[in-house]
This record gives structure tokens, sequence and C-alpha cells, in this order.
């Protein structure tokens, strides 16, 4: 029985969430028993698509009005082939900060959007934006909230006792929302609990000055082994000002961490998964969360309960693509070639 | 379920409240309720309240201790069951055609979380004083909000239940119902809101023509009140500045600008000419922006800090005629 063939297209290769779920992709049996995967990397904007041999061509690209004439070539070069798209960045709460023209941008996002036979929005938050801004029909979603594996971190020690370490793991970029952190950070009395930072980004100078003269933060530069930064910290804060899901939030779940998040766009279901919801982007309240987690109030889930979770995010993941392919295909997944069926 | 909800907060609204009832009623879109929330009133105001729910039945009251402005319309919001859903002080005046020319506006155009519309500014015998606010209408950025709040008042926005849901949220003290508007706030609560639906969702906010709220000025004596204004709206960016430090840095000294300069405008109306030349000095200070965005208004608030400074209250009456008043405080 030959499984179908998969290309995934990424622009983008540095290190983040994409990348990580993308190796998840390539390395899951369980996605392996369904479909041959392969990746393709492809340059931003480019034009030079031309026919990709697969059954099913899954984007990843950053969608732009520069990149559109680009889809417009993969789409006419591959006309028998299916297309997904998998919406890894743009969410209400990135519009809302960053685009100037609405409007015109969600025209782009429409036009993008019409030439894939599917999109994958990678959050029910994102899924629930793109249907109320008519991005496209409820036909063409498919929601598969991102995942990686996550075995790894179920089998760290559980914390106990009061949080000593807070970490903030991501990118050094204002999207991570670190700076509000550290000024509620600051605002604690110092009752021995420490903030660590893990990565590198543009905004590490800012960040820098603004924690410059207490002793209590510290920048652990970029984790390489996202396990060891996790072994090393008690509570993940993620205060992010948008994020399509929020990956590390389901890691350090896993790990038996308290984890608190902003709510914006797909934080706000990983409070479904036991993620402390701070509401909202302001000093004050980060700060009063931030002194709860050194009272010892709230703990992190018990190894059963985290195994449990892993399981099913994993089946979910599974169930979500290979129930995709199946779709696009007309058959049971894993049940043949669409090639031969093209021909 | 009624199509659209107006929600009518009222704090000792004896004297004005019947006419504002009145003019809800006789909305020309027809498909409404009139929620009135009577926020801890000492006056007539329970009993005018619920005369108007015995004669009408899409009036319904709300009663609850004093929480402020913001308090009470959250409770409106709460009690509210419309798609859409529009605020009245009890004191302001509807068009007879303004919610209809919202929800005509908010079905057209499903991206549109707010719709607002200009106003007329009336007297205490609801006069109209000649003054209108009349702000832009389209193509509004958070920025537009920061600056120039082109919303105006608290009687002119109708809102989708949507974009009132995307803002909600409930607090660790809160055991009833969300909030929407920040309670903490009892100045500055209507920016705070409008600023915080233009950085938080993608909902976006447009005007309609036409000046379809009567926004009633109280007399003046509202001078000393300015420092505790600006203190409450500097204690609005305090909040929303980490949501985008980056938009703040872009717009703040702008908006701070205007935000004195409005200031200076009010001291000016209260005949307080020293008030108004600091307050004219320190906007210059912080920014240039009104000067070249709005040169005739910005000079002819820098010209009658002076006349006033120099001249006295005559001076300027004799060359305002009469024309000055002054804003109200909110509850």
């Amino acid at each position: 029985m030959k499984r179908p063939h998969i290309v995934h297209l990424i622009d983008d290769t540095t290190a983040g969430g994409v990348m990580r779920v993308l190796d998840h992709i390539r390395q899951s049996p369980d996605l392996a028993r369904h479909a041959v995967h392969s990746f393709k990397q492809v340059k931003r904007g480019t034009l030079a698509f031309g026919r990709i041999d697969a059954d099913v061509i899954v984007s990843h690209l950053t969608l732009n009005w520069r990149g559109l004439p680009g889809l417009f070539v993969l789409r006419a070069s591959n006309a028998g082939r299916k297309l997904v798209h998998v919406e890894h960045s743009y969410t209400e709460s990135f519009v809302a900060l960053n685009v100037a023209k609405p409007r015109r941008f969600m025209a782009m996002l429409r036009i993008a959007f019409a030439l894939f036979d599917k999109v994958v929005a990678v959050s029910k938050a994102q899924g629930k934006w793109m249907l109320r801004r008519d991005l496209l029909s409820s036909s063409g979603l498919r929601v598969i909230r991102s995942a990686v594996d996550l075995t790894e971190f179920t089998r760290l020690d559980p914390v106990s006792g009061p949080v000593r370490v807070i970490g903030a793991i991501g990118r050094l970029d204002t999207q991570k929302g670190f700076d509000l952190l550290i000024t509620a950070f600051r605002a604690l009395p110092d009752t021995g609990l420490k903030l660590a930072f893990y990565g590198e980004g543009p905004e590490r100078p800012a960040l820098e000055a603004l924690a410059a003269g207490d002793a209590r933060i510290s920048f652990e530069g970029f984790a390489a082994d996202p396990m060891h930064a996790m072994s090393q910290v008690d509570a993940i804060a993620m205060p992010s000002r948008w994020e399509a899901y929020g990956l590390v939030a389901q890691e350090a779940l896993a790990a038996g961490r308290i984890v608190l998040v902003s709510g914006v766009d797909g934080l706000a279901e990983q409070s479904d998964d036991g993620a402390v919801n701070v509401g909202g982007l302001t000093v004050a309240a980060w700060t009063r969360e931030l002194g709860d987690l050194n009272g010892g109030g709230r703990t992190g889930a018990p190894v059963k309960a985290r195994l449990a979770h892993c399981a099913q995010s994993r089946r979910a993941f599974e169930a979500g693509w290979s129930g995709l392919f199946a779709d696009l295909l007309g058959h049971e997944a894993g049940g043949g070639s669409a090639s031969s069926r093209a021909a | 379920m009624p199509i659209a909800s107006i929600v009518v907060p009222s704090y000792n609204a004896q004297a004005t409240l019947p006419e504002t009832l009145a003019s809800l009623r006789v909305q020309s879109f027809q498909d409404i309720e009139i929620i009135i929330v009577n926020d801890g009133s000492t006056d007539d105001t329970a009993r005018i309240a619920e005369a108007a729910s015995a004669a009408d039945p899409r009036i319904r009251v709300v009663t609850q201790l004093n929480r402020g402005l913001a308090g009470a319309r959250n409770s409106g919001i709460a009690a509210a069951r419309g798609e859409f859903v529009g605020f009245c002080d009890a004191d302001d005046l509807w068009h007879p055609g303004k919610m209809a020319a919202h929800v005509a506006h908010l079905r057209q155009a499903t991206d549109v979380g707010l719709s607002y519309a200009g106003s007329r500014l009336i007297d205490m015998q609801s006069q109209p004083i000649g003054a209108v606010q009349k702000p832009r209408l389209s193509g509004v950025t958070a920025a537009h909000i920061l600056k120039r709040n082109p919303i105006g008042n608290g009687s002119a926005p109708v809102m989708r239940r949507e974009a009132l849901q995307a803002l909600a949220y409930r607090p660790r003290t809160e055991m009833e119902r969300d909030w929407v508007f920040d309670e903490t706030f009892r100045q500055s609560e209507d920016i705070e809101c409008w600023l915080r639906l233009a950085l938080t969702t993608d909902w976006r906010i447009e005007g309609v023509e036409g000046f379809l709220t009567d926004y009633r000025l109280s007399p003046g004596g509202l001078s000393a009140a300015t420092d505790r204004q600006l203190a409450s709206w500097e204690r609005m960016i305090e909040k929303l500045l980490p949501l985008s430090p980056g938009f703040f840095a872009r717009h703040l000294g702008a908006a701070r600008a205007y935000q004195l300069r409005y200031l200076a405008r009010r001291a000016i109306s209260d005949l307080d000419g020293p008030r108004a030349m600091r307050l004219v000095r320190q906007s210059l200070t912080q920014s240039v922006t009104p000067l070249v965005e709005e040169p005739i208004k910005t000079g002819i608030t820098m010209i009658a800090a002076l006349v006033l400074l120099g001249g006295g209250a005559a001076a300027l009456k004799f060359a305002m005629r009469g024309k000055a008043s002054s804003p109200k405080t909110s509850a």
C-alpha cells in the first residue's frame, strides 16, 4: 500500500516554534504511518515553484502581498495537486498591533487563502478569527493545534514547594512581552524569586537595560535544548502580545510547570490545559500573579495528568493531519497514492 | 429578543432622565430595549425609572449600589440582550434616527465593532449652544483615538455585542459579571475602553454622518478638576502602555499635547487665565503636533489664553461673545 507523498514548503528556518513543529512532523512515527513527508526550503517571495511531485503540498510560508505572485505560480503549476496552507503567524492581536490598514491586509489573506484547498489554523482562537473575518469558508478551514513530542518533558521532575525560578523562553522580541514581565517582576519585593530568560533577539539590549541593577533577573542566552531550560525553572511566564498558539505553554504543562499566559489569541485556550490566564497585559495583573507564584498557592499538574495530556495532544495532532489528507485525497488515510489516480 | 439595546447609566438624574428616555422611546428603529441602570441614586431617579418601565415594556430597570459610570455601563451590558448595544448617559439625548443609522452601518460593515456619529452640544435647558463635535469618521486608527478621540463622548457609540465580548474580562475581585469598562477609573474610562478595543482586537471603529447625539454641558467650575482629569488620563496611559510600547513612544507626546490643550480650553471656559496659560505652555512643550495638525484651533486656544491672562475675563467674554462653555465631568 503506497502512502501519499506530502511536500512541506518552508521559507523561514530560524529556530522557533514552526521549525519545532516541522521537526515533529518529520520524526513522528504516527504521521509516517499515513504519509511520506518531505521538506522543501524556498526563498521568501520566490516565483520559482515549478511543478512539485507530491500528492499534497503543504505551505508553511509567510503570506504577504509580495509573496502572492509566487503563490499564484505555485497554484497554476500544480493544478491537479492538493494545496494546504498552515497559518503559523497571523492572529487577531497581530493585526490589532501591527497592521496599519487592516482591510487591505485581510484582502491579501482572502486572496491567498483562496488559492489553497484547505487552510489550517493552529489554534481554535485563530480559526474562529479567520471565520469571523470571512477570510475563508468554514469548509475550507481545519483547526489542528500545533504539537511537538512532549514525551521528554513529562519525564522532568515535578515542581515541589514554592516557585523559586520563573522562566521566560522565546525570542527576545517585542511580540513576547518580556519588557512587561521585567517591569512587573521588579515591582515585587525580593523574596529570593528569580526570573531567567532563555532566548536571543533584537530586544536583548533594551531588556537588559530594563533589568539593570536587579540581580534576580538573568539572561541565559539561546537554549538549544528546550528540555534543559525547562528543567531549570519552576514556572513559565508567557506575556505575549500576540501568539498564534504558544507551543512553549504545552511543553511547560507537560513538564508539570506552572504556566502564566497573557490570554491573547491561542494563549487563551492554553488555560483549558491548565495554564493560568492572567487576563491581559497590565503590569498590575502580572505583578499580582507573579507574587502569588511565590506564595506557593499554585502547583503543577500531577504526572498522571501530564502523561494523559501528552498522549491526547499526540493523538489529536495525528488525527488532525491524517484526517485532512484522507479528506483531500478522497480515501482512507494511507490507502494509496493520488498520483496514480491523477494520471 | 430585541435587536438593539440602549444602556442608560443614571445617577441622580431626576432632572434630565425623563427627556433622555423620551428621546430613546421615539427611536425610528423600534426593535430595542432600554436598560436604565440606577446607579445608587438618592433622588427621584428610581421612581421615574419604574414609572417609565411600567409605561413601556421595552424599558427595564437595573438597580445597584453606586459603582460609578463604568460600573453602571457594565451592569447594563450584562443585562443587555441585543446584538447591538448603545449607550446614552441619563442627561444626554439621542436623535430619532440614531439607532437606525448605527444598526444599518454595523450590518453593512461587518468588521466594524463600534459605530459612532458626531454630537451637538446643548445647555441645561436642552438648547443647542451652537457648537458641535464633528469627528473624523473613517480611517480611524489607535493613534487617532489616543490623540483626538473621535468617538467624542459616552453617548455617541453603538457597539456590536461581539466587540463587547472581546473586551470583557473578569477581575479577581468581581463575583457578579464581567467588566468591559474599567471600574477603577472615575474619569477617562471611555477612552481607556476605546483605546483597548483598538489595541487588543481587530474590530474597526468607524463613524456615520450626522450629529446624532445631543451632549449636555453642565455649567462651569470645572477648572479645579483638570488636574484630576490629567492624572486619570496619565493613569490610563500607564495601564495601556505595555500593550504596545512602540505605539505609545510614537504618539504619546502629541497625544499629551492635545490633552493639555483640551484642558487649557476648559480653563479658558472657566475664565482661569493663569491656569489656561500654564496648560498651553505645557502643551507646546510636549509637542507642536497640535499646532501643525490643527493650527487654527490651537492658535485660538493660545490667543484666548493670552487675552484672558492680559485683559481678564471681560476682555475674553467680549472677544468670545458668550461662546464659552465647559464640557461636563463624568459621574
